[in-house]
């Protein structure tokens, strides 16, 4: 069967919009909606390694806070990781986001809603910041290590120093970099950018908002009914 | 009459934080021209490249005066994009180089900036497939490229708008001694084809015997040379335009006393196979070879960063890794922090500063030092450590000859406690610090021999065969 292609900005209001929906929306079952329409989307979009994470992590989580759940001295643990496990699936769904698409390609799908291009830019060099960050993470794990300088969980807030200060020294630098190699390519033309990767909206992209949107109105429902 | 396509009047630019600015510079350069542009290490070559690509001041904020022009137009009436579309920048980091993450993206990504239709993009991206040879390299991920495959990249995407001025940084930094001279051969055709190029480096042997003239800076101030011999001739240490003809001594052999580390019957994954090394205390091994040869496999081996797939790999402790970005590898809150995490002994800590002249510094952040600094604090985080095998990874890229020769020196008082393994493609440098040459090919070591007078043929038959492979001729001696 053919992975299914899906535009990236259905993705990105997607993304934005499932969040923010826990205001509005009993939490359960928007959090019961969001999995399964998460992996759903998996399932169709042939990504199969980021749906077994996605079931590990949020059907573990859950172990443990059924497991500890009647332990008073534990029930902490569970307590966290129910608010936690909240945002497994909006996690699932931005992991497609930021895998799946290059960074000019999420630029052109930008471009089509007409938002003012200063946003599309800033936008477009934060999702470009992930995979590179994904990237230093590990030579810097692998950095502090050789140095003997090992993450430990006994001295949380030392470990983070070493880790977090140098971070923010690489961010800046990284940003003006990364400006830099957007605007020696002429990102700041005033005419229409155009694409080579056209991204259209397909029948595919309908039919997965809809199915997105008659969920989350089927959370109002829910709310309505039952609270 | 030849036509004038920069010009520079006066130009001078201040950093607002740093002292490092470039001031009165003045210079015209001709269509079809190759211009080095050299100096040492801050001597504002990176400063006059931002101003001729319009990031000084788009992107960085200074003062800037004076008058530079392209094309007869003064460059203060223009935008980034004019400017951008008439000049190509290749830049030595991949990470301001690269705006995707895939390779066909990057190249069509300046054309979709200027609203090229479809169907030009794609005849362009053909054009440029045909030009630089770069097929096979269509649709890949950048960051799984070897270093001259994505220099290739780096430069198809700075040519995409058909620009005919193309800059570049440091190219040679990343490169091997093949990939170099590979990159040399494409700068004399590209100028043959009337491109106008200007360099900046601080090794230029790839460009023997093409340059017209070269800007040198000297801590900020220009000195212009009319032609490469008048630059030859002109006392700085132009030596390694012919690296072959250096006349270097030869270390003494001595008896090494001990074993600090081994590999025995070594595979891993299809990268490297049966590699057998033994490396002594008191001595420098320097490992050569091509990009993708393995080199840096190796060292991780060593590190146990790696698990060998087959044979075993012995170390009495885990080395100390010197790494090429030592942004990497600083973790302090202060020079003097980040030393007391290697050993805490605050004496032997302030010896060892004053000794690599860094004893000013010391209570200043590791991130605000700069490139030179940071890689002395490295030097003195590994003369601190005490282990008994200290690795390093192309300890020389980007540096001038005179940092170089630093260096050298501290390199070779670390081997008096402890084995050192160098990774590196810089011949002279090879030259000044090896006891000993590891050649790894594809995979395997090809040879494996102590330098001396005797064997020195052999070292440079190692970078005659690697110029021969990438650039399909035959050299002559």
């Amino acid at each position: 069967m053919k992975s299914l292609r899906l535009n990236p900005i259905v993705l990105i209001l997607i993304n934005i919009i499932a969040p923010s929906m826990y205001i509005f929306i009993s939490g359960k079952y928007l959090q019961a909606f969001l999995f399964v329409f998460a992996s759903m989307l998996l399932i169709l979009m042939g990504r199969f390694k980021s749906l077994a994470v996605l079931f590990i992590v949020y059907f573990g989580m859950m172990g443990i806070y059924y497991m500890t759940v009647n332990n008073e001295k534990l029930q902490f643990i569970g307590l966290f990781l129910i608010v936690l496990v909240q945002s497994v699936p909006c996690l699932a769904l931005a992991s497609i986001l930021v895998r799946k698409y290059n960074s000019a390609q999420l630029l052109s799908a930008l471009e089509t809603i007409h938002i003012p291009r200063v946003l599309v830019i800033a936008v477009t060099i934060t999702l470009k910041y992930i995979p590179t960050f994904k990237r230093e993470f590990s030579y810097i794990l692998e950095s502090m290590r050789l140095r003997g300088i090992s993450f430990t969980w006994k001295h949380p807030i030392k470990s983070f120093q070493y880790f977090i200060v140098p971070q923010l020294f690489r961010c800046a630098a990284l940003a003006e970099e990364v400006t830099a190699a957007g605007f020696v390519k002429g990102i700041d033309v005033p005419v229409k950018r155009t694409s080579y990767y056209e991204e259209r909206i397909r029948v595919s992209d309908a039919a997965v908002l809809l199915v997105f949107v008659t969920g989350l109105a089927g959370g109002f429902l829910w709310k309505r009914m039952y609270l | 009459m030849e036509k004038n396509v920069l010009v520079a009047n006066n130009l001078t630019f201040n950093y607002e934080e740093s002292s490092e600015g470039i001031s009165d510079i003045n210079f015209s350069i001709n269509e079809g021209d190759v211009i080095l542009l050299t100096g040492n290490s801050g001597c504002g070559k990176s400063t006059l490249l931002k101003c001729l690509n319009g990031l000084i001041p788009t992107v960085t904020e200074g003062e800037l005066s004076g008058e530079l022009s392209i094309n007869g137009d003064s460059y203060s009436e223009l935008k980034m994009h004019q400017i951008n579309k008439i000049i190509g920048s290749v830049f030595q980091n991949p990470r301001s180089q690269f705006f995707t993450e895939n390779t066909t993206a990057e190249l069509v990504f300046p054309m979709e900036n200027y609203g090229y239709k479809k169907a030009d993009m794609q005849k362009r991206l053909e054009e440029l497939q045909g030009t630089f040879g770069i097929h096979q390299l269509m649709n890949r991920n950048i960051y799984t490229l070897s270093s001259g495959e994505r220099q290739m990249i780096a430069l198809s995407s700075a040519v995409s708008m058909n620009q005919k001025i193309l800059l570049f940084d440091e190219p040679s930094a990343n490169l091997d001694y093949g990939n170099a001279m590979l990159l040399g051969k494409i700068i004399k055709e590209m100028r043959n084809n009337g491109y106008t190029i200007i360099v900046a480096d601080h090794r230029f042997f790839y460009l023997n015997g093409i340059i017209d003239k070269v800007l040198f800076l000297d801590k900020g101030k220009l000195k212009l040379y009319d032609s490469e011999d008048e630059f030859k001739s002109s006392g700085y240490d132009t030596r390694s335009f012919n690296i072959f003809s250096l006349d270097i001594p030869f270390r003494k052999r001595i008896d090494y006393e001990s074993v600090v580390a081994s590999m025995k019957n070594v595979s891993f994954k299809n990268i490297l196979e049966d590699i057998n090394l033994e490396l002594h205390k008191g001595e420098v091994t320097v490992l050569v070879g091509p990009n993708g040869a393995g080199k840096t496999t190796l060292a991780k081996l060593l590190c146990k960063t790696y698990r060998p797939t087959s044979g075993t790999v012995d170390t009495d402790e885990l080395p100390f890794f010197i790494m090429q970005d030592p942004d990497y590898q600083l973790f302090g809150t202060s020079v003097i922090n980040e030393l007391t995490l290697v050993k805490n002994d605050i004496e032997s800590i302030k010896n060892c500063l004053d000794n690599l002249g860094l004893l000013p510094y010391r209570h200043k952040h590791p991130f605000d030092l700069s490139g030179g600094q940071k890689q002395r604090l490295q030097i003195a985080m590994a003369t601190l450590c005490e282990k008994t095998l200290i690795i390093f990874d192309e300890p020389t890229s980007g540096l001038d000859v005179y940092s170089m020769h630093s260096v050298v020196k501290e390199i070779l008082k670390l081997k008096i406690n402890a084995g050192v393994l160098v990774i590196s493609h810089d011949y002279e440098f090879i030259r000044h610090v090896a006891d000993r040459v590891v050649f790894l090919d594809e995979g395997t070591i090809k040879k494996d021999f102590v330098l001396t007078e005797d064997s020195l043929s052999d070292l440079n038959n190692i970078f005659k065969h690697m110029q021969e492979e990438r650039c399909n001729e035959k050299v002559e001696d």
